[in-house]
Formats: C-alpha cells, sequence, structure tokens
C-alpha cells in the first residue's frame, strides 16, 4: 500500500517538476524576495522588519499560487487526458491514487518552499551580515505557511475532483480568502445579536478551513517567536483538515464512474 | 463469500471507514480550534501594533482607492473598540492612531470624528482617556468640514464634560449655533454653560442630544448610560433630602426606605433607571440596589 502510495507521489512530483509555472512562480518569488532589500532601503528604522515581512509573505503567496494552479489540475488533467484507465486498471485503490497525488504535490510545495527560504535566508543575512539564533523565529512563520499550502493543496485537489480547473481555481481563492476572514465574520456574527446570524457564522467559523490561525507573519518580523501551544495545535488543526479534504475527496472520487 | 461480494463488502467497509474520518476529524476541529483561539487570544485580536502610522503614506499607496482604506479603517476602529470591550480590556492604545489614519484617508468621514469625540475623551474602562486628543481629532475635523455644526457641538462637549473647561465650551457651542443649519438649542445650550457651568440638567441635555444624533449602537448605549448616571445622581440626592428630613422629624435614622413610605415622604419604594430599587447604604445615605448597572463612575 504504501509503496503504491509512494509510487504515485513520486510520480505526481516528477509530473509537477516538469511544470513551466512551477519555475516561472519560484524565480518571481526569489526575485520579490531579493527587492526586500531594495525596500528594506527604502524604510527607515525597519529594515529588518521589511525584509522579513516581504520575504515571509512571498514565500506564503508564491506558495498559495502554486498550490493552487498545479492542484487544481492533479486530477482533472488524468481524468482529461484519460490517463486515469491505465491508473485504476492497476491494482490500485482509487483512495490510494487521491492520497499519492496529494502527497506529490505537498513534496512539491516543500521543496519549492525550501528553495524560496534560502533565498529569504540569503537576504536576510545580505541585510544585517549576520544570522543569529533570534533570526531563526521566522522559520516557526514558514513552517505554519507550510501547513497553510498543504491545507489549500487539500481544498484544491476537493475541487479538483468535482469540478473543472478553472472552477476550482477560483473556489480554492474563494475558500482561502474566506478562510482568512472567518474571525472577523464569527465576531460581526455575535455584534449582530441576532441568534440565527450568530449561529450560522459559529457554524462557519468551524466548518470552513480556518487561514487566520496559521497568521504570524508580523508578529515574527518584530521578534516575537510562535509558542510551543501554538505550534501543537496548529499541527493538530491542519492535520485534521486536511483528513476531513482528503475523505470527502475519496467519498466522492469512489463514487464517480469513468466511461 | 463469492469474490464480488467479497469486493462489495471491502468497498462499503472503505466507504464506512472514510465517512468515520470524515465526520471525526470534523467534530474533532471544534475543540481543536477552542485550544488555538486560547492560545491566541479571544478570535485572533486585532494586535495593538500599527506597521503604517501614517494615513497620507497610506493614501498614496492605495493607488487612488483612499475612500475605499478609509472605510476599511473605520471597520477596523469598530472592531477594535468592540473587541477591547468584549475583553475587557481598558487599554485602547489604538483608538487614537486608527481614527487619525482613517480621518486623514478621508477627511469627510464624519462619524469618525464624532466616535473620537466620546470615546477618545471619555475615561478608561469607557473610552481612551484622551480628550487632549479628541479636541485635536475634532479640530482637523473641522478644519476639512467646515460647515457641519455637529463638530462645534462635540467639541464644545469634550471642554464641558471632560474637561470641565466652561468657557472654551461656552465659545465653541456659540461659534457652533452660528452655523448653517445649527439648532437652536445650541444658544441655549452655550447661556446655560455660562449660567449654570456643570449641573445636572445641562448635562442631561448634551446627553440626550447626544444620543438623538448618534450614528452607532455603541454611542447610544454609552449616551444612555451617561444619562441613566445622571438621572439616578439626582434622585439619590433627592432621597438624602428625605432622609435628612425623616431624622429630623422621628429623631433616628430611617433604618430602609420603607420607613420614608410609612412616614409619608415616599409614595412607595423608588426604583433607579434600570428598574432596580434603591436602597440605604452602610454610611446612612441613599445608595443604588446591588443588582443596579447604573454606572455612576461615569460621573466622575
Amino acid at each position: 500500500m504504501i509503496r503504491r502510495v509512494s509510487t504515485i507521489a513520486v510520480h505526481t512530483f516528477k509530473e509537477a517538476a516538469r511544470e513551466r509555472v512551477l519555475y516561472n512562480l519560484v524565480v518571481f518569488a526569489l526575485l520579490m524576495i531579493g527587492a526586500s532589500i531594495l525596500m528594506s532601503h527604502i524604510s527607515v528604522g525597519i529594515e529588518e522588519v521589511v525584509v522579513i515581512n516581504l520575504g515571509l509573505s512571498s514565500i506564503s503567496v508564491f506558495g498559495l499560487l502554486m498550490a493552487i494552479f498545479i492542484g487544481i489540475g492533479l486530477v482533472y488533467k488524468e481524468i482529461d487526458r484519460r490517463t486515469i484507465y491505465s491508473i485504476l486498471s492497476k491494482p490500485v485503490y482509487r483512495w490510494e491514487f487521491i492520497v499519492g497525488k496529494y502527497a506529490g504535490l505537498c513534496l512539491t510545495i516543500l521543496i519549492n518552499t525550501l528553495i524560496m527560504t534560502v533565498g529569504f535566508y540569503l537576504a536576510l543575512f545580505y541585510q544585517t551580515r549576520h544570522i543569529s539564533r533570534a533570526d531563526l523565529q521566522p522559520l516557526g512563520a514558514v513552517y505554519f505557511i507550510l501547513l497553510e499550502l498543504a491545507l489549500v493543496v487539500g481544498v484544491a485537489i476537493f475541487f479538483s475532483s468535482v469540478s473543472t480547473p478553472v472552477l476550482s481555481a477560483a473556489f480554492t481563492f474563494c475558500i482561502y480568502v474566506i478562510g482568512h476572514f472567518l474571525s472577523e465574520i464569527r465576531f460581526l456574527g455575535q455584534a449582530s445579536k441576532t441568534a440565527v446570524v450568530e449561529k450560522v457564522t459559529a457554524f462557519l467559523y468551524y466548518v470552513l478551513p480556518n487561514f487566520g490561525d496559521f497568521d504570524v507573519i508580523s508578529r515574527t518580523a518584530h521578534g516575537h517567536g510562535v509558542s510551543q501551544d501554538l505550534l501543537v495545535a496548529n499541527t493538530l488543526y491542519a492535520l485534521l483538515y486536511i483528513a476531513v479534504l482528503l475523505s470527502a475527496t475519496i467519498l466522492i472520487f469512489e463514487q464517480r464512474e469513468f466511461k | 463469500m463469492s469474490p464480488s461480494a467479497s469486493a462489495k463488502y471491502s468497498g462499503n467497509y472503505l466507504r464506512a471507514v472514510w465517512w468515520a474520518l470524515l465526520l471525526g476529524a470534523l467534530a474533532a476541529l471544534v475543540p481543536v480550534q477552542n485550544r488555538i483561539d486560547g492560545v491566541r487570544g479571544l478570535y485572533g485580536p486585532i494586535e495593538d501594533v500599527l506597521y503604517m502610522p501614517s494615513g497620507r503614506i497610506i493614501g498614496e499607496l492605495s493607488l487612488g482607492n483612499e475612500g475605499l482604506l478609509a472605510d476599511i479603517y473605520w471597520t477596523r476602529v469598530v472592531q477594535y473598540f468592540g473587541r477591547k470591550r468584549l475583553a475587557k480590556d481598558v487599554r485602547l492604545d489604538l483608538l487614537g492612531p486608527l481614527l487619525r489614519i482613517t480621518t486623514e484617508l478621508d477627511p469627510h468621514l464624519l462619524i469618525a470624528y464624532r466616535f473620537g469625540a466620546v470615546f477618545l475623551s471619555a475615561k478608561p474602562p469607557e473610552g481612551a482617556g484622551h480628550p487632549e486628543k479628541a479636541l485635536e481629532l475634532l479640530r482637523r475635523g473641522i478644519v476639512a468640514n467646515p460647515d457641519y455644526w455637529r463638530l462645534w457641538q462635540d467639541l464644545g462637549f469634550v471642554y464641558y464634560w471632560d474637561l470641565k473647561e466652561y468657557a472654551q465650551a461656552v465659545k465653541a457651542f456659540r461659534v457652533g449655533s452660528q452655523q448653517p443649519g445649527a439648532q437652536v438649542w445650541m444658544k441655549a445650550i452655550a447661556a446655560m454653560v455660562a449660567t449654570k457651568g456643570g449641573d445636572p440638567e445641562t448635562s442631561k441635555l448634551l446627553w440626550t442630544q447626544i444620543y438623538h444624533s448618534a450614528q452607532n449602537d455603541q454611542m447610544r448605549e454609552n449616551a444612555l448610560e451617561h444619562l441613566a448616571a445622571l438621572t439616578a445622581h439626582q434622585q439619590l440626592g433627592y432621597l438624602d433630602d428625605l432622609l435628612d428630613r425623616f431624622r429630623a422629624r422621628e429623631g433616628r435614622p430611617a433604618h430602609s426606605l420603607r420607613d420614608l413610605v410609612k412616614a409619608g415622604l415616599l409614595r412607595g419604594i423608588p426604583v433607579d433607571p434600570g428598574g432596580v430599587p434603591y436602597v440605604i447604604g452602610k454610611d446612612g445615605r441613599a445608595a443604588l440596589g446591588p443588582q443596579s448597572n447604573v454606572k455612576l463612575r461615569l460621573l466622575l
């Protein structure tokens, strides 16, 4: 079972590595990270803060674009090109196919994030001329970005199994945006003092992926570390939500008939 | 079991496993999210940090969308204030800077000046306790909106209520009364403050005007709380007079307000504006009942 999943994952990774858009995004991300050095010279007194903010935001934004653009085609392409028939005719369970695809894209995202993180630390080193223990604080934010991207890949693969790439991209992006405003939505529900609105917003708060949980870039830029508690809770949250997304995707994919 | 039946059984079994995983993980998300909320604070509150302290720079960066950004900042003001209240946090360090950015982005956003006049100047925990910042905000508002007489009313009010500078308050009310569209009671208030200073009737009249012209619930609620406190303060003074009369007539202090009723000084046990009966305190003077919601500290 593990061998079959890992074979699909490695194949997915190789396929993603052939995508030109991936390299374009990585280059743009590295350029943005490099530009943070220029930006830091314009601002007075917060040079390092600017490099960290812009660097981590670039990793997050370009990681998001990679997750969406590659994630949305994962399942759909296999169906569109009819390669799904040859895969499923082999002794491979459908859930192994989905989990393998998911793992392959996560691996792609992981490697690209590592490349961007190296670029980020090079920019930081150029700016500060040293890397101290305190400068490792942004790694906590990078870890949260990775968890966030793993969730985005889950959302993208879910939509990819039920819809076209364009619609999947739109849905995934919408979920991402809404997921960043969930605490505001819940707060507005409470402020409305209407029981129904309050319950609906509370329901959305728990059911939709709360991407705001992973937002620690600003804190990190100001030298605040990520607490152990938050590290554990966010990891658990991401794992649970990924389990929800993959289960839902598998249940839908199991029902599909390929003719 | 035949191969097809076995495959069907295995398929059903797997489906049940995925459903169990989906529902189980979904249910487990609730306590985990609550834990994250606990670690990050109440629903990830807005941190007391402003990364862009200048409304002008934000305006430049908005590429012509200052109005939209002002609306977003105004929303942030309301949320910041609401959340601080919800969390019973008395520090409102960001209220002034947020209002300044909002009004720098849109100098005609009148509600921001009026909101700031009340809550920047009010003492903690009701406000930020910075009447000087409220005055600065209002003066900028008056420069940007010279025809809007209500800002003069608010300026006079901050001088009157928070700073007790009655001469300055009279001046502001008088200038405001000369602005186009100003209501006649502005002149009357100017005269009342000039002759009586900070007496309760003038204060009630001012808070009533603020209540009627308030544009959001927080401001209305705040005005009502002040009106209730002023009314209760007046009623307590009246009850103290009755207690003195009772002592003079009976030669002993009253043990409860029922004594005043029995002596014919009161027709019934009086209640405060929230409907809670008044009592006699340990010092023998009239006091609010233990269940009362009236905030007399607003008058200090």
